[in-house]
C-alpha cells in the first residue's frame, strides 16, 4: 500500500450492491414529500388564516372600543410578521439551487444567523404583538360583567404568563444551545475554506 | 435531458463512496445517497447544464454531508484489530477498506470530501468547482490531503 494508486482501488472495493435498485430509488422519490418546507408553509397558511378570520370579525362584529380595534391590529400584524419572516425563509431555501460546498455552508450560516435573530428579536416582537393585542381586544367582551372580566382575564394573563414565563425560554434555551453548536461547527468548516 | 435512472444506475456507486468516506456509517451513507437523489429527482427538470451534471450531482451530495453535521451525528471511527503480536494474520480486504475510511475519518470535513472526490477520480478543476475553492488552492489542498492520509497509512505501518 505504497502509493494513491494502491489506495484508489482500496476505495473503489468498496460494496455497492446494497443500493436500491433504480426502481426502487425512483418509487422512494416520488412518494417523497418536503417536510421542511411543509412545515413552513403550513406556519404561513396558519397565520394567514388567522389574520382572515380577524379581519372577517372585524367586519362582522363592529366594535365600538378603540382597546377592541387596537387588539385586532396588533394580532393582524403579528400573524403578518409570521408570513413574512417564513415566506423569507422559505425563499431562500427555495433559491438555493446548483451551489458549491463553500457557498453552502455561506448558506447554512446565515440561515443559522437568521434564526437566532428570529429566536431573540422577531418571535419576541411578535408574541409581545400578539398578547398585547389579545389582552386589548379581549376588554370590550369581558367588561359586560364582572365575572366574565375577571374569568376571561384570569384565563388570558394565565395563558400570557405561561407562554412568556414557561414556553418561550425552555423553546429558546434548547433552541439557542442547538444553534450555537451549529454555528461553531459551520464557522470550523468555512475557516478551512478560507 | 438525461433520465433519472440512468443518472442513478450511473452515478450511485460513486456517490455512496463518496458519502461513506465522509461519514464512515453504511446506513447513514445510505440516507444520504436517497436524499442526494431526492433532490436530483427533484431539481432534474430545472437543471441548465451550467455546470456538468457530475458536478451537479457531486454538489448535492457533499452538501447533504456537510449538512450531517446539524444533526449532530458524530463521525464514526472504530477499534480495528491491526498488529496484534501474537496473532499474525493477513487483513482482509474488507479490514484494509474500514481502515481506509478510519483514516479519512480522522480528517476534517473539508478534507474529507476532497480526498474522497480525489479517489474517485475527479479532475482537479471539477473538483475546485464541487468545493469552491479556487484551482490553485485546491491542488495546495489536494497535495496536503494526500500527505495527510499517507501520514496516517505510515504511523499504523500500512506502508510496505
Amino acid at each position: 500500500m505504497d502509493n494513491l494508486n494502491d489506495i484508489r482501488a482500496l476505495w473503489l472495493t468498496a460494496k455497492t450492491d446494497g443500493l436500491p435498485s433504480s426502481d426502487e430509488m425512483l418509487r422512494t422519490v416520488k412518494k417523497f414529500r418536503n417536510n421542511r418546507l411543509r412545515k413552513k408553509l403550513t406556519i404561513i397558511f396558519v397565520a394567514l388564516f388567522c389574520a382572515a378570520l380577524e379581519v372577517a370579525t372585524m367586519f362582522v362584529y363592529k366594535s365600538t372600543m378603540v382597546t377592541t380595534r387596537i387588539g385586532e391590529a396588533l394580532i393582524i400584524i403579528a400573524c403578518g410578521i409570521l408570513v413574512f419572516t417564513n415566506t423569507r425563509s422559505m425563499k431562500r431555501f427555495i433559491d438555493l439551487k446548483d451551489c458549491s460546498n463553500k457557498e453552502f455552508i455561506e448558506f447554512l450560516e446565515q440561515t443559522r444567523r437568521n434564526q437566532v435573530y428570529y429566536y431573540k428579536k422577531t418571535q419576541v416582537l411578535g408574541m409581545g404583538l400578539s398578547s398585547l393585542g389579545l389582552l386589548l381586544y379581549l376588554y370590550e367582551t369581558a367588561s359586560i360583567s364582572t365575572v366574565a372580566f375577571i374569568i376571561a382575564y384570569t384565563i388570558a394573563i394565565t395563558w400570557t404568563l405561561i407562554l412568556w414565563l414557561v414556553i418561550r425560554p425552555r423553546s429558546f434555551k434548547k433552541q439557542s444551545r442547538k444553534l450555537d453548536e451549529t454555528l461553531k461547527k459551520l464557522e470550523n468548516i468555512s475557516k478551512q475554506l478560507n | 435531458m438525461a433520465d433519472f435512472e440512468e443518472i442513478y444506475a450511473q452515478y450511485s456507486p460513486q456517490i455512496f463512496r463518496v458519502c461513506m468516506g465522509y461519514i464512515n456509517d453504511k446506513e447513514q451513507a445510505k440516507d444520504l445517497v436517497q436524499e442526494t437523489f431526492i433532490s436530483v429527482w427533484k431539481n432534474l427538470s430545472g437543471f441548465r447544464n451550467e455546470s456538468k451534471i457530475s458536478t451537479w450531482i457531486f454538489r448535492i451530495a457533499t452538501n447533504n454531508c456537510l449538512r450531517a453535521l446539524e444533526k449532530s451525528k458524530r463521525v464514526m471511527t472504530t477499534e480495528l484489530p491491526f498488529h496484534l503480536p501474537d496473532q499474525p494474520h493477513e487483513e482482509t480486504q474488507e479490514e484494509k477498506l474500514a481502515f481506509l475510511y478510519n483514516c479519512i475519518a480522522e480528517l476534517e470535513e473539508t478534507d474529507r470530501i476532497i480526498i474522497s472526490l480525489v479517489l474517485e477520480d475527479l479532475p482537479q478543476a471539477e473538483i475546485a468547482a464541487i468545493v469552491g475553492l479556487s484551482a490553485v488552492n485546491t491542488r495546495v489542498k489536494i497535495h496536503r490531503v494526500k500527505e495527510k492520509l499517507a501520514t496516517k497509512f505510515k504511523a499504523h505501518g500500512q506502508f510496505e
